[in-house]
């Protein structure tokens, strides 16, 4: 109804002519506004009128600004973070346990025999200045020696090195290639090398290394990992550790538990692993009080004799803390524990919260992440690390056709080896060397928004002590082996203390730092500070702006009505009857102006009417008619 | 009502009194509370009965004091600052790594000019223990030491002698002569081979993986040579972008077990400090130890903090506005400032530098030639610095920003039991020529330095309030409690201190005119001609002419009625009536 009664007011307007102009709405707005300022503007002396003109537009740019940066900083999604410290029940961690070396040296000799042998004649080869040609004859495999052999560079002549195969004389004669004085170099003048080869031999790269510990070492990794890749895991797993020898007694709180409570897992570096409190099929375990008398307590044997020797120099058992259901990259992640010690650790939980999109750019179950989590066919959760080395393995595949050992494998591939993929090694170093695919994992993977860590304060003391020695021992061994004999010893026990400290946990917590309320309350500020101004102001002002619109548009109407007025007296090109005349014209019925007849008639209008009968018309009338029309409109725009 | 008063109403409503020309202070008032923007104000003026006018001054006197309170509350805590922990996942600069072998020369090079101060120790030890010979090392059986004590007059003992106090104490008054000595001879060392020091490797650095051999040698007093890695050697510092231990630093170190100096150090190993590379490491007191025959793997994590400098703490940013020189060619940190400030203090007070710290300008080394007292001075100018007397802890400031590395160190026995053997054989090889006999276990080192993951901390301190949020608090304030604004507080401004004082001075000034004129008896006649106000006794403002306000003010003095005009005999309204009518009618023809 009211729309309507408006619109027709308008219409009116329309038909009459701008009822209103640009200053009065002005001055009207001013007047009857809300807000402070424009009001003093027009009830003010001129002097005074021009100041709070200057100051009103001055605050209303104050104001203008002032919103432009709170809205800016809303829009900059920033957090704040809130911190807490203490002691809460919580879930004890997951705890991953793995041996050092991956494999029981008894039962991979088999496999590792020719590889062995190779590597202590490649030893004895180095260090020994003359090479005595009696043992090295024996059958030595020389397929895989063939594939990425060990090189001596000599750089006694920085200018000319001499590249000196280790059996240069040996497998292919060519003797000419290593002279002799090539034989008595020492690391100061030799440098061991790696060749690659790739594309059958084409093309050959050589891997430098500043000591010959860190080259043989690498290159029998290289090759230890070229045989184990072939062999299926199942036999592999058979060869590690099996948990019953690794643990020996484990103490959870009061309530005993056996390596029936760890899960196992097979993890290429490090062979099997176990985890205790994985919370997979098992209810996850709480742990309620601090101190190492409600913790982990473990007993472990890493059995150093049984070592690998080529493989691992580093004897000890190897843990990890982790979260529930997340893979334990122990590796990356873990630490040592000394065999013949008692290491105590105590634990603090490290949480992160963070707030996902807009906040930042982490992601909350990595189902974003444009790359596949190859760990996720160990029902783990996602992990920045779990998504780098799916990474790297999607690089190796699409790079060198083949998976690396060391990392899972997606559907339908093969790990690499030197039967099937010649090329992979050279690949592999290439691969690993590039700065540019790690950076482009980096920008692919984003960190996962909740992330745990646990921060460990470690001590260690020796244990056994010298007079219990004897009785741990026996034991041990009884319970082990059911034998009278000390089968285990100083070398190989570990002892573990895993609890929570007195404060268990940090929680640092992200919160949006401008949310609306935050916003709206301060815009409201500033509005109200510089002007008392609220939303209602603002609409206010939004009404003035559709009535200047309407004005606008009634002048346009007028305007054009008045263009089309003039074109039709254009037409009839005499001047407007008088107010007299028109009055006349309504009053006496009889009367005509007969304005039509003598359009074309070039006389004067006034010589025409002067013999017309009647009262004469005031002369000030038509002076009076515009006054009287103001007065009128202002009486209805009251109305409005 | 009469058309007059009409009129006369209308004009006031229409026309304002503002300021100045306001007649009363009340006046003014009355119509500041009317027209002011705030709330509080019109009430007390319009409500009626006393009560009600009281509390309503009240409430406007309650709103204004916890205006004011409010403002102040947050105009105090506008200097404080809010801590924000990021935590990133990003490529990390490698820290700076600084290795130093505990013992700082090697005992074959620097026997010779020890020679003296061992035999005395040797002496001391003998007559306040009463033991004699240090069988625990078979080289020195061959040294002839017996005939040196008595040979050689002792001329360290004379300089610091060695009192025999008490039982519980001598083992302290001990340790303070061996050290104190120590420092002196080393001082005396400096002087006349500093030439030796740099020539003497005591450790070599085997083999590292991955990134880079580049170490650079730095010398550090109280430790020899020590060997920074990645210490921004051509402009490039070296990143990971992956953690883990693969990805970080390995070194094998040879720690010559034999050419350890009996007295000077009494543990075996290494020191490692990971630090930034502008700065300097404190290796002798923030310096974590490593053990022989083991590996030692330290998993970092970086955290940064940032504070804010003035005017929300007290922290510096470059160290420029600190009054102390940096000694050190290195960035400022705390640690600097207070070993640069007792250098300082020591060249003041002692007249010459001491040896474990760089030397400042134009000064030397204490040594017992030059300087004979400069032990005591010593000794006791440490103490008043552990003391806090010398004023160094007042005046250094901390960093505003530092990164911290947290290491979380763990060990393992290497090499292991059965790859001993080979490893050893083969790092003997690396050695080369340099050592002509097998290595021992006990010799080497292991140490791998990683980040444990990438996820890089940075606890940051932000301003808490900025000049926006002040402002728009208080105009919540402001509109919360009177709904007032900037402009209520020009207005008030205006009215309270402009207004109002125009009002009071123009009132002084004609109590004093008046004052005056009857002070002073008319002089003349013409004086009493002053019939302004149209000799109006009500009206009192003598001075200005009359306003149109104030005219309307008065009540019609005389009998005498204007006449006033007739009223027109047309009629207007009709007649616009008529013509608007008229006027849509003549439209609607025209249009037709």
């Amino acid at each position: 109804m009211h729309v309507k009664k408006y619109l027709l007011k308008c219409l009116h307007r329309l038909q009459k002519g701008p009822g209103y102009t640009y200053k009065e709405l002005l001055v009207w707005y001013c007047n009857n506004t809300n807000t402070h300022g424009p009001k003093r503007v027009i009830c003010e002396g001129p002097k005074k009128k021009a100041m709070w003109f200057v100051l009103t537009l001055l605050f209303t740019s104050l104001v203008c600004w002032q919103w432009g940066v709170f809205i800016k900083t809303y829009l900059s999604w920033k957090v704040s973070v809130s911190l807490s410290i203490g002691f809460k029940n919580m879930d004890f961690p997951a705890v991953t346990i793995c041996n050092a070396s991956p494999f029981q040296y008894s039962k991979v000799k088999h496999l590792l025999k020719d590889l062995d042998e190779l590597m202590e004649v490649v030893l004895e080869r180095i260090l020994a200045p003359e090479p005595s040609h009696a043992n090295v004859t024996k059958a030595l495999n020389f397929t895989i020696w063939n594939h990425t052999p060990l090189v001596l560079i000599d750089e006694r002549d920085p200018s000319h090195p001499v590249v000196l195969d280790l059996f240069g004389e040996d497998y292919n004669g060519s003797a000419s290639s290593s002279p002799a004085p090539g034989r008595s170099c020492n690391a100061q003048g030799c440098k061991v090398a790696m060749r690659l080869c790739s594309f059958n031999g084409t093309v050959c790269t050589y891997q430098n290394f500043t000591s010959a510990t860190q080259a043989v070492t690498e290159w029998y990794v290289l090759q230890a990992t070229n045989i184990f890749s072939q062999v299926p895991r199942k036999e592999l797993m058979k060869m590690g550790y099996p948990a019953e020898r690794l643990i020996l007694a484990c103490l959870f709180g009061a309530e005993p538990c056996s390596y029936r409570n760890f899960t196992s897992i097979f993890y290429p570096d490090y062979g099997n692993c176990y985890i205790f409190n994985w919370g997979m099929t098992d209810k996850i375990l709480p742990s309620a009080n601090p101190g190492a008398e409600f913790g982990l307590k473990l007993i472990l044997d890493i059995g150093q004799e049984d070592y690998v020797p080529f493989l691992t120099s580093t004897a000890g058992a190897r843990l990890m803390l982790h979260e529930q259901k997340s893979y334990p990259f122990i590796k990356d992640e873990g630490i040592y524990a000394m065999a013949g010690t008692e290491t105590s650790i105590g634990v603090l939980v490290d949480k992160l919260e963070r707030k996902g999109r807009p906040y930042s750019q982490c992601t909350m179950n990595g189902s974003d992440v444009p790359i596949q989590n190859l760990y996720s066919g160990y029902n783990t959760t996602y992990s920045i690390q779990a998504c780098l080395r799916s990474c790297f393995q999607d690089h190796m595949i699409q790079n060198c056709s083949c998976g690396h050992y060391l990392y899972p494998l997606p559907h339908g591939e093969k790990y690499c080896n030197n039967q099937d993929f010649p090329d992979w090694a050279y690949c592999y170093s290439a691969l690993q060397r590039s700065v540019d695919q790690r950076e482009a994992c980096i920008s692919q993977c984003s960190e996962s928004c909740n992330d745990t860590k646990y921060k460990m304060t470690i001590s260690m003391a020796e244990w056994p002590s010298e007079s219990s020695e004897d009785w741990i021992f026996h034991v041990l061994s009884q319970e082990r082996d059911q034998s009278a004999n000390i089968t285990v010893s100083r070398k190989g026990i570990v002892k573990l203390n895993i609890y929570f400290q007195e404060f268990n946990y940090r929680t640092i917590q992200e919160s949006p730092a401008n949310n609306i309320v935050w916003l709206l309350s301060n815009l409201g500020g500033q509005f109200g500070f510089w002007m008392g101004g609220s939303v209602l102001c603002l609409i206010e002002f939004g009404e003035i702006i559709i009535d200047f619109m309407w004005i606008t548009i009634i002048k346009l109407v007028a305007f054009s009505k008045s263009l089309r007025q003039r074109r039709a007296r254009m037409r009839y090109a005499g001047p407007p009857p008088t107010v007299a005349e028109l009055v006349e014209a309504h009053t006496n019925f009889s009367f005509q102006p007969d304005v039509a007849d003598r359009g074309p008639d070039t006389k004067p209008y006034a010589e025409q009417t002067l013999p017309i009968p009647g009262t004469p018309p005031p002369n000030y009338d038509s002076l009076r008619l515009q006054p009287l029309d103001v007065i009128e409109s202002d009486s209805e725009g009251d109305v409005i | 009502m009469a058309p007059g008063e009409k009129i006369k109403a209308k004009i006031k409503k229409n026309l304002p009194m503002t300021g100045p020309q306001a007649p009363t202070i009340k006046e003014l008032m009355r119509w500041y509370c009317l027209n002011t923007n705030t709330h509080g104000c019109r009430r007390i003026v319009v409500s009626r009965g006393r009560l009600r006018r009281l509390l309503w001054i009240l409430f406007t006197l309650t709103a204004v004091a916890l205006i004011v309170w409010q403002c102040a509350l947050l105009v105090l805590s506008f200097y404080t600052v809010s801590v924000s922990i990021k935590v990133h996942f990003q490529k990390l600069d490698f820290p700076a790594v600084t290795i130093c072998n505990i013992n700082p020369y090697k005992y074959s090079a620097v026997k010779d000019l020890l020679s003296d101060l061992e035999q005395e120790t040797r002496g001391a030890l003998k007559t306040l223990f009463g033991f004699s010979e240090l069988e625990s090392r078979k080289r020195r059986e061959a040294e002839p030491l017996s005939s040196a004590w008595e040979g050689t007059r002792p001329k360290f003992i004379n300089s610091v002698p060695l009192l025999f106090f008490d039982q519980d104490e001598t083992s302290k008054v001990a340790r303070d002569f061996l050290t104190g000595q120590k420092r002196k001879v080393r001082g005396s060392v400096i002087h006349k081979a500093s030439d030796i020091m740099h020539v003497h490797q005591s450790k070599q650095v085997v083999g590292f993986k991955l990134i880079g051999r580049n170490f650079t040698l730095f010398h550090h007093p109280m430790h020899g040579n020590c060997y920074t890695f990645n210490n921004r050697v051509n402009d490039t510092v070296l990143s990971t972008s992956m953690g883990g231990s693969e990805y970080g630093l390995q070194v094998i170190l040879y720690i010559n077990e034999e050419e350890y100096n009996p007295f000077l150090v009494s543990s075996t190993g290494a020191k490692v400090i990971v630090h930034q590379q502008e700065e300097y490491p404190f290796i002798e007191d923030v310096g974590t130890e490593i053990e022989t025959a083991m590996a030692t793997s330290i998993g970092m994590h970086l955290t940064e903090s940032f504070k804010l400098s003035e005017p929300y703490s007290q922290c510096t940013e470059d160290g420029k506005d600190v009054p102390i020189t940096n000694i050190y060619n290195t960035a400022y940190s705390l640690q600097i400032c207070l070993h640069s400030c007792f250098q300082t203090k020591m060249v003041e007070k002692c007249g010459c530098a001491q040896y474990s710290q760089p030397l400042p300008k134009g000064a030397n080394y204490c040594n017992y030639q030059q300087h004979p007292n400069w032990m005591y001075c010593y000794y006791k100018l440490q103490q008043s610095f552990v003391r806090e007397e010398l004023g160094c802890q007042a005046v250094c400031r901390e960093a505003c920003s530092f990164k911290e590395w947290t290491l979380t160190t763990s060990l393992a026995q290497w090499p292991s039991e059965v790859s001993e053997k080979w490893l050893l054989s083969i790092l003997t090889w690396d050695q080369g020529q340099q050592i002509n006999k097998k290595l021992n276990k006990t010799d080497l080192a292991k140490l791998l330095i990683f980040y444990k993951d990438l996820n890089h901390r940075s606890v940051m301190e932000n301003p808490d309030n900025t000049i926006p949020s002040l402002l728009s608090n208080f105009g919540g304030q402001l509109g919360l409690w009177m709904s007032c604004s900037v402009v209520c507080i020009i207005e008030i401004f205006e009215v309270f201190f402009i207004d109002s004082l125009s009002i009071i001075t123009r009132h002084q000034w004609q109590k004093a005119k008046e004052w005056w004129a009857r002070r002073q008896p008319p002089p003349c006649p013409e004086a009493a001609l002053r019939p302004q106000g149209q000799d109006n006794p009500a009206l009192h403002i003598d001075e200005d002419p009359p306003t149109f306000t104030s005219a309307l003010r008065l009540p019609p003095a005389l009998r005498t009625q204007v006449p006033g005009t007739p009223p027109p005999k047309y009629n207007t309204l009709r007649l616009e009536r008529a013509f608007s009518s008229q006027l849509t009618d003549t439209q609607v023809l025209d249009e037709s």
